[in-house]
This record gives structure tokens, sequence and C-alpha cells, in this order.
């Protein structure tokens, strides 16, 4: 039997060259994979954090809480496989391409190749001897239920009966009675999950990930599987998807953009609100900024409790209250949190001069000001001001009554104002693992250092805070950049004029348009269109087409400068499209001009 | 294709087309071949658009007769009884649309004041450093001339890494862990708009001073980049500059270069 | 062949029998003779020829005292306690016997291979206290873990020969697992509970033995030949002794811990103690 080949070649003959073929191309890949050096990656890359041993004990490690992983334990968090399974080479590879979420790992996914990170996966198992045996199953997993309001209810009653409260609390805001006794495998102090941020979560923040991290805990940290108790039959897998759709239900739907403006609208009727808890709360939108570690000034705090606050304003016209809430387990300081908060001293690093050593300091907020609003853009230092521009910063602590009112000349230098100067006031509440401060100061309050709160302006604002049963106190705490308050006027009268005046306008435009269109298609109009055309000199005609061209080039010109501005700016990206605008508009000037000079060229009218 | 057979369907479907390639295919076409992209603004989108539609109108003008052809259907629409409702729905929809653009126009703007900062100002002279004055110009990193390069890169890299990662990231690329805190954000050296066009005095400068050292126009109140020489020795700054050109790969400019293309300005750039 | 091995498991039974009375059923006592129940398969050893050890281990020195527990937020355990509950670091009996060391073969049994003992041993979370404080298991053995609480417990071992789990109970339950790798010594929390400890011995042959109160450790039906013994304690670390084996008779065991020996290498997966944190490995990262 022959078979049509390009060259005289029997069936069997064929079959030999496929099998050789193919297994040339199934080489392939991995041939690509061993060029690719897994331990030259890991040094370059993962050592910084994880050591060249694989310890976890790289040279970053005392700055990170939780810690780098500890490879040589072979103890993942994120797995499809049960607890105490390795992870497969899937779960692996999912930690390397996206990072960790609420941790320092970042991913790797548009950093390194397919290739490079495989290989990767390859290295990080050889730290370990379990790797040598057979590949781990991967649980089954059932597909999702529907996150009904039925399905979030029955995971709340879950939520209760299974205890979930006693880490992560009756809010999920990770203040349960256990919560400060918490320890990783490696002893170090770790918090339970604050639930209400789902993009902190270690395991990932969607229902899916959430479920997986129910069914095969998270190695190495306090949280266990509680697929044991669903084959146990104490609870369904549906009530479990339940839980999943409950814990997510914590979280807000998306996770918050950063925003730069935080918008008071005016009350007409009445004055703002002097509680928390008021209503009129309900009616404004949080805005949330987030905030870092504080690590620009000696001592530097690498492990910032509040990783963001929850800012809402109102105001009346006379009064501004803006409220700030954010996530704090415990009522610093508290007694049952005192071991956890010094643990954390003791082994966060760097170690720079002037660093607490003892716990015990209150949970403190900042929200800052300028004292004075410049022309320009010239604003104070970010961190509460510089020698030169002053910032007004009112200051809440959970050991003192009232808010304090100080000029501060850099951060820590604050100087309470005098006692009759004090204008702000703050109404407080924590509960829940949650706190709640309400400041409430004048627009103007007449003090010669107080800024006036203008309406109608965006006005620069910057928050810190401090959680002191993590060990935070003094310059060690969260902090953020300038943000902006903007304090809305009545809404001007030009809001409800110009739309019906550019309505009517647009109106008569178009009537007229189709009269003239209809006028010329009848009667008179169509021997007026049947008139000769009327015709520009060759004169005219080539100064508009060259007029053209120019204004193209000088369109392009200003393209130019956008790009370079985008460059400068450290936006290659948008640096690149401006400069191919910029190319595009030089090319149509040029073939204006060009098309122009052609077209009006003398030449014969013989055509 | 019998649908694309006037002039005025052909340039409503290069329109779509060029929306289409412009608003999806730019971020999502180049990652199916590993390339890197992203969303493009839509300052940009718009810009793009009013190009191809100048380059549609030049080219349905270009001649008379498919001129004559991309007008008949507005023409119609205007004119003709059996297209009544079209002209109605446009005669309401339009000055609506027109409404509503002027409505958003009117609402008062809160958004933040505009902020422009140069990235790279000019740099100084000479700066003080710990208490001695550092003369920048023509100076390059004294760490190229001594010992071995491995070392001062391990040296680097341990600086960097106790330091530098939180902001600009493990990758180099300004996303590091805290630098959805900050705005501006951290720089991307693995840009070639960054420390690829900078000489390494320039950096040592950026370093040993941070943000609190820029100059006005470099905006230093918002600049949360940490004045180093609090921190560190000359030598680890010297050391941490080898180490994000050898991480990166990039080359820094030398004042050879600087001086060979005569318009010496360019370290503003 | 069928015979002796019952006379060895009657040999066993009555041993156990006599430790538990001895130990006042204080939890200690644990399964003396380790996986005697061996089940279908035939142990290599020839029970006629074999000959025993036993004997004391003992604490000299002032024992420190065992940090109390707070319960006051747990009434379900609470209840379960009449007196002030304390952790079982160091518990020394009224003859200076200390309880809670795992007594072992750790040499000279290499060249056998035994029989996995289908029975599983329990590990109860009773009064938010583990019972027994120190257990010991053969490899692949089921060991079960009890909840008798009701309320929420989490089990997580942390071994580094084995793999380590995290399984939460949160009612009344039963939960069974195992090790297959012998491991000295597998330590247990609750992390909802920080107070409460365990640790596993895993050993693959059936020769092992956790001591009471009284201290009295016993090694049934060793084959004749030369073993090295080792006594291991939580806090105190690890003693070993060379003992001679001889068909029919009883080598003595004598161990004798002392206070100073508190700064010990601890020879684990560093024990997590949350009452004395300094104690850590944390300590010495970085």
């Amino acid at each position: 039997m022959r078979i049509a080949l390009p060259w005289p070649c029997d069936a069997r003959v064929a079959a030999a060259c496929l099998a050789v073929a193919l297994s040339a191309v199934a080489l392939v890949p991995t041939s690509v994979a061993a060029q690719v050096d897994g331990e030259a990656l890991y040094v370059k890359w993962c050592a910084g954090c994880h050591g060249e041993d694989g310890t976890g004990n790289g040279v970053a490690a005392n700055t990170m809480l939780p810690r780098p992983r500890d490879f040589t334990l072979a103890l993942y968090q994120v797995r499809t496989t049960a607890t105490g399974e390795l992870p497969t080479d899937a779960d692996i590879l999912k930690v390397i391409d996206e990072g960790m979420p609420g941790t320092a790992m970042p991913g790797w996914v548009d950093v390194l190749s397919q290739e490079e990170r495989l290989a990767l996966v390859d290295h990080l198992k050889t730290y370990s001897r379990f790797f040598q045996g057979d590949a781990p199953e991967p649980l089954e997993f059932s597909s999702a239920t529907r996150g009904t309001d039925e399905a979030i209810v029955s995971g709340q009653e879950v939520y209760q009966s299974v205890e979930c409260w006693r880490c992560h609390g009756q809010q999920g805001r990770g203040d349960g009675e256990s919560a400060p006794t918490l320890e990783d495998d490696a002893g170090f102090p770790i918090l339970a999950a604050d639930l209400t941020e789902n993009w902190t979560f270690n395991g990932g923040g969607t229902v899916e990930e959430i479920y997986r991290v129910l069914r095969t805990g998270l190695d190495g940290t306090p949280m266990p599987t509680f697929s044991d108790i669903v084959d146990a039959g104490v609870i369904t897998d549906e009530q479990l998807w339940g839980l999943a759709h409950y814990v997510r239900s914590l979280s807000p739907e998306e996770t918050p953009e950063v925003r730069e403006v935080v918008s008071a609208k005016r009350i007409t009727d009445g004055t703002v609100p002097e509680t928390v808890g008021d209503e009129a709360w309900e009616a404004v939108e949080p805005i949330y900024v987030p905030l870092v570690g504080q690590i620009v000034v000696k001592p530097r705090w690498f492990n910032p409790r509040v990783g963001g606050v929850w800012v809402q304003a109102l105001h009346d016209g006379q009064e501004l209250a803006l409220l700030v809430s954010w996530t704090d387990p415990s009522l610093s300081p508290d007694p049952t949190w005192a071991d956890f908060a010094q643990r954390v001293i003791e082994i966060m690093g760097p170690g720079d001069e002037g660093a607490a050593t003892a716990a015990g300091a209150p949970d403190q907020l900042v929200v800052q000001f300028p004292t004075a609003l410049s022309d320009g853009m010239e604003r104070p230092y970010f961190l509460q001001g510089d020698p030169r521009r002053p910032t007004n910063t009112w200051t809440w602590r959970s050991d003192a009554p009232d808010a304090v009112e100080s000029i501060a000349r850099g951060l820590g230098t604050a100087v309470p104002q005098p006692d009759g100067e004090q204008h702000v006031t703050a109404v407080v509440q924590h509960a829940e693992g949650e706190w709640k401060v309400l400041f409430r100061r004048s627009l103007d309050t007449g003090g010669a250092e107080d800024l006036v709160l203008p309406v109608g302006q965006a006005v620069p604002m910057a928050f810190q805070a401090w959680d002191g049963d993590n060990g935070e106190s003094g310059n060690q705490g969260a902090v953020s950049t300038w943000y902006f308050l903007f304090l809305e006027q009545p809404t001007p009268v030009s809001v409800y004029v110009a739309p019906p005046i550019v309505l009517v306008l647009t109106l008569l435009f178009g009537l007229l348009a189709i009269r003239q269109a209809q006028w010329e298609a009848t009667g008179a109009g169509a021997r007026v269109a049947r008139l000769p055309a009327f015709r520009l000199t060759k004169a005219v005609e080539r100064a508009f087409g060259m007029g053209v061209g120019l204004a193209w080039l000088g369109m392009a010109a200003a393209a130019y400068r956008s790009a370079s501005l985008g460059w400068d700016a450290g936006h290659s990206d948008l640096g690149f499209w401006w400069t191919v605008i910029a190319a595009l508009m030089a090319i149509a000037g040029l073939s204006a001009m060009i098309g122009t000079f052609i077209h009006t060229l003398p030449r014969d009218e013989g055509r | 294709m019998g649908l694309l057979r006037t002039p005025f369907r052909q340039a409503i479907a290069i329109l779509a087309v060029a929306y289409a390639l412009i608003e999806f295919g730019i971020p999502y076409i180049p990652p199916l071949f590993g390339v890197a992209s992203a969303k493009i603004p839509n300052t940009v989108v718009l810009q793009y658009l009013l190009t191809v539609t100048v380059g549609i109108l030049i080219w349905v003008s270009d001649n008379e007769r498919r001129w004559t052809e991309f007008k008949k259907p507005i023409h119609e629409v205007l004119v003709r009884p059996d297209r009544k409702l079209a002209r109605g729905v446009l005669l309401v929809g339009v000055p609506l649309l027109m409404a509503f653009v002027a409505y958003g126009r009117a609402l008062p703007d809160m958004s933040a004041p505009p902020s422009f900062r140069a990235i790279h100002p000019a740099p100084p002279s000479s700066i003080p450093f710990q208490g001695e004055i550092i003369e920048l110009t023509g100076l390059e990193n004294p760490l190229r001339s001594v010992g071995s390069l491995d070392e001062h890169y391990e040296e680097g890299k341990r600086v960097y890494y106790q330091n530098c990662i939180a902001c600009h990231g493990d990758a180099l690329r300004g996303l590091g862990h805290y630098a959805p805190g900050f705005n501006p954000t951290p720089l991307n050296f693995q840009d070639v708009g960054t420390i690829a066009q900078l000489t390494e005095s320039f950096v040592f400068w950026r370093i040993a001073q941070g943000g609190p050292g820029l100059p006005n126009e470099g905006a230093p109140w918002n600049s949360a980049m940490p004045a180093w020489e609090n921190f560190l020795t000359a030598d680890e700054i010297w050391s941490v500059i080898i180490f994000l050109y050898e991480q990166t790969g990039h080359e820094p400019r030398r004042w050879e270069e600087l001086e060979a293309a005569e318009g010496t300005e360019a370290e503003g750039s | 062949m069928i015979d002796r091995l019952w006379k060895a498991r009657g040999v066993a039974v009555i041993t156990a029998l006599l430790l538990a009375v001895g130990c006042g059923g204080e939890g200690g006592g644990s399964d003396a003779s380790g996986g005697g129940d061996s089940g279908p398969a035939a142990s290599p050893v020839d029970a006629a020829t074999a000959g025993h050890a036993s004997g004391m281990v003992t604490f000299s020195g002032m024992a420190p005292a065992n940090a109390e527990i707070d319960m006051s937020t747990e009434d379900v355990c609470a209840a379960k306690h009449s007196m002030t509950p304390t952790q079982e670091t160091v518990v020394v009996g009224d003859g200076g016997g200390l309880a809670n060391v795992f007594v072992y073969v750790k040499e000279g049994l290499e060249s056998l291979d035994f029989p996995t003992p289908t029975q599983a041993v329990v590990l109860d979370q009773d009064g938010c206290e583990y019972t027994p404080h120190v257990l010991g298991v053969q490899t692949g053995q089921d060991y079960t873990l009890k909840n008798s609480d009701g309320i929420l417990h989490n089990i997580n071992a942390s071994p580094t020969e084995n793999r380590g789990f995290n399984v939460s109970q949160p009612v009344v339950m039963e939960t069974n697992r195992s090790f297959p790798t012998a491991e000295i010594m597998v330590p247990l929390i609750c992390n909802v509970h920080g107070w409460m400890n365990a640790y596993i011995g895993v050993v693959d042959h059936p020769y092992f033995s956790v001591t009471g109160p009284d201290g009295s450790a016993s090694l049934q039906g060793l084959p004749p030949g030369d073993y090295v013994v080792e006594a291991w304690h939580e806090l105190y670390g690890t003693l070993t002794q060379n003992i001679t084996i001889v068909t029919g008779e009883t080598a003595e065991l004598s161990f004798e811990f002392n206070a100073d020996m508190s700064a010990a290498h601890v020879p684990l997966g560093d024990p997590i103690d949350p009452m004395h944190p300094e104690s850590h490995r944390t300590v010495d990262h970085q």
C-alpha cells in the first residue's frame, strides 16, 4: 500500500517519519524549558526575599510580615489539594503568576516568560524532598452555587455554627477573641484575615477562591480546612458554598478605586450630623484612601495595620463633618493584644534608631490640611508639612477625650494650638473591629493659623493612622499622600439654563438644514443646484490646501509635545501613543501639502 | 458585501472597525503574541478617531462621484418623504444629546487641581551630601573602577531589597506593594524613559536627596522618595545604582556621550 | 506461631492494665505496648525468645510551675475543670517520676519490619486540653482526633518528616489521620485555644511508651540484642541509654532529667508554645 507523500515512501516508512517528526515536535518545549536556568532566575529575582537557600530568610525578610515563604518546608497556602498535601505545579505557577494579595509577593506573569516561570516552579520543588514522591492529586471542587440572598443567609448561619467568628470576629474584621494569639507555623504573629477587604485575601477574593480556601485551608497558617466537616456530614457542600458567598458579601462588590477627591455634599435643610450613626451618612458614598507604612523618615515602619480608611464628608455652609472609618480589631492598648504587639515590635526590622521597643500605645488618626492655600500648586510636604509650609493637623487618640488641633512642620513636630484656638471636635465609636471617628469644625474658625475651608475648591488633605496593638507609635504608622476635599456648592444656575438653550439651538439648526435640503431638492432649489459649481481659482485652492497642511503640521507638533511630556512623566505608553499620533498628523499634513501642490499644477484642461 | 456597497456605509464601517481596533485591539491583541499592552486613554482614543474621520472625509471627497454618492443617504434622510421617521428621530435625538453634553459641561468641576511636575528636573551641578559637597558634573560611579562588579551588585541588591522594594518592587517596575498608596507612583526603572536616559550622577542625586531635594517644579511636597543620605552611605548608594543598571540591563548615560552629543542640556529630558 | 502471638498480646494487655492502674488513669500511661495489637499481619518477633525493658524516668531538682490557663472565655471547657487548669509542660509525680516522656527504641530494630496496627489510638480534645498530652503511634497507624467539647477546635500539626495538616472540628466529631514516616516528635496545636498543645511520637515499631506521673516506662517483647533507647521530653530534650535484651529477662531503664536541662535543644520541628514566646526560633531569624 502506498499513500500519497511528496517523496516515494511506503506506509511503514511514512509512519516512522511521522513518529520522528512528532517526537521532534514533542521535544521542542522540553528543550526550551531546559534552556532556562531556574536556579539563576531564582537567585536574580526571588532570593532577595526568599533567600538563596529557599528558607524565606532573604535580606528583605525582616521588613515583611507575613514573612516570605520558606520553600524547604513545602508548606503552601494556595493549593487545590487537601490539607497536608503538596501543591500541584499549576498551584505554584498560579502564585508566581498572580502573586499573593495582601502580601509583598508580586505577580510575575508580565515580567517573566512562561518557560521562565515554569522553570521557577521546578526549581522551587528542589528545596524539599517531599516533591520527589508522586504528584499530588487536586481535590474535586463542585461548581459554584448561585449567590442568592438565601445562599448568603445560609452561609451566615454556617459562619456562626462552625464558629468562624472565633478568629475573624462577628463582622469579619479579624477581631475574634482568638485573634490576638494567632501565629503561623514558623511562630510569627499573624492576623486573622479582615473579611471586609477581599482584595487582601492571601488565597484570592472571588467566591470560587474563598470556597477553595475553605476546602483546602491555608497550610502553614491557623486557617484550617473545612473539607472534613463536609465529608463527615456536619454541613453540606452547598452550605460551604453559602459560607463562601457570605464571606464574599462582607466586602464591597468592587475593589475600591483610588480617587483623589472626597466630595462633601451641602446639606440645605439643617446642620451636619453630630453622631457616627446618623442616617445622613448612609446616603454619602465612602471614598477609600489607601495607607502604606511610613518608610520615609526614621524610624520607619514596614508593617502598617491600617491598609486604608473610608472617608465621608458633609457640610452645611457653616460647618464640616468628616467621618473616617477603618478596620482595627482592638481598642488599643488592649491587654489581650499586648503580647501580639510586643512580638511584632521585636521581629519587625529594619531597626532604625528611635524605633519603638515597648507596646502599649493608643490608636491614632491624623487628618491634615495646609494652614493656607497657595495660588500655585505648591503645598506643604505630605508628611505633616515642612518648616516653610506648615500643616494644620487634627489628631485623635484612643486614650484622649477629644481631638487636638496642632500646627506641624514635619512628621512628629506637631505643636497643639492654644486652648482658645481648639475648634475641632471628635465623636468616636469602636465596635466589631471598626473605628469610626467623626471630626467637626467650622469652615471658618477665625483662627489665624486655621485654614478657611473654601466652598467650591479642592483642598489638599492627607491621613495618617496608627494601631497601637500592632506595635505602632511615633513615626511608625500608616500614611497617605495628598488627597483633596471638595466642599460642594449649591448647584449653579447654569446647570439648568445651558442645556435648554443648547437644545433649542440644535433643534433650530436641524430644522433649518432639513428645510434647506428640501428646498434645494424641489422647484427653485433644484434649478439653483444645477447651476455650474462655483469654482475657486487655482491660487486660492493652493493657498487653502497649503493652509490645511500647515494646520496638520501644527497639530502634529502639539501632539509631539504631548508625547514628550508623557515620556517625561514616566508614562511611556502615553508617550508612545502620542508619538504615533504626531507621526500620523505629520503624514497627513505633508500629504495635504504635496497633494495640493500636484493638483494645482498648471496643466492642460484637455480632459 | 452588498451591505458595504455605498461609500456612506463603507465610511461607517471603517470608523467602526477603527474604533474596535483602537479600543479593544490595542490592549488585547498584542498579549496574544506575548507582547504586553494596555488600554489607551480616552483622550487618545478620541484623537485617533478624529484622525480616522478626517482621513475618511479626504477619501470620500477625493472623487466627485464618490462624494455625491456619499452625501446621498444623508441627503435622502433630509428630504425623502419615506424617511420621515428617521428624520424625526434625528431631530429629537441630536438636540437631546447636545443638551446632555451641555449639562455635563455645566456641572461644577469637582476634580483635583491639575498637577504638573517635571520628572527629571535639571540637576544642580553640586550637592551637599552628609556634610560634604559633591560635584555632580562629570561625576561617574566611583565603584566601577574599584573592586569587583559582582560584589558591588550583591551589596546593591542587599540595599535595594532592604530599602526599595516596598515601593519600586521586586521587578523594578515601580509596582511594589506600597505603590498603590502613592501619588505620584514610584519610578519604573525598567522603562526606557527613566534610568536608561540618565547619568549615574543624576541617579545619585535623586537617591541621596529624594523628594525633599527636588526643585519646586518637581513638586517636592508630593514625592514619597526619602532622602537616602539619612539612611545610606555614599558607597551603598553607588552600589544600589550598579544594581539598578545590572538588574534591568540598562546602560547609564556617560558624560563623554553627553559632551559628544554637544546639546548638553540633555540631562533635563 | 499464632499461640505465641496471643501470648505476647496477653502480656501487653496485662502490662497496659497495670500501668493504667499505676497512673491512676491520669491520661498518661498511653498505649504502653504501642501497637501490641498487631492485627492480621504477623510480627517478625518470636515472643518465646523475647525479653523486656522497663524502669523509671525521674526528675531531680525544682520543677518549674506550669503556667495557668485562663479559660474564662470558654464556659464549656471551664466547667470541665474543678481547679484552675494549667499547662502540662513539666508534670512531676509524688515519687519524682516525670510524666509525658516519650521512651522508645531509637536504634537496634532497623532490620525488622513490623505490621501496622489496625486499631486506632485516640487523641481527645476534652475541656480544651489534649488527652493524652503525649501520644505514641506506629507509622501508618491511624489515630483518631476526637472533639469531645463540641466547640470549635482546629488541629494544626507541624511535622518536618511528614506532611503537616490543619483541620477544623466545630462540633463533637472524630477525624482519623496517620503519619507514614517515623518522626520524633510531631507538635500539634489548636490555634483557637492558643494554650492547647500535644505531641505525637511516630516510630516504625511497637516499642515505645509514654510515662505517667509515676515515671514508669516499659518496652515489652523485644528480640534479644543491643539497643539504644531514647527518652524525649518537650522542655528538657532527650536522654539516651544503651541496653542489652536477653531472652526472658527484663533490662532496666533509668533516665534522670533535671531543671538545668531546660536550655537544651529540643529536637523537634520547634515546638510552638504560646506561653513561652521567647523560646521560638523566630528570635534568631535574621
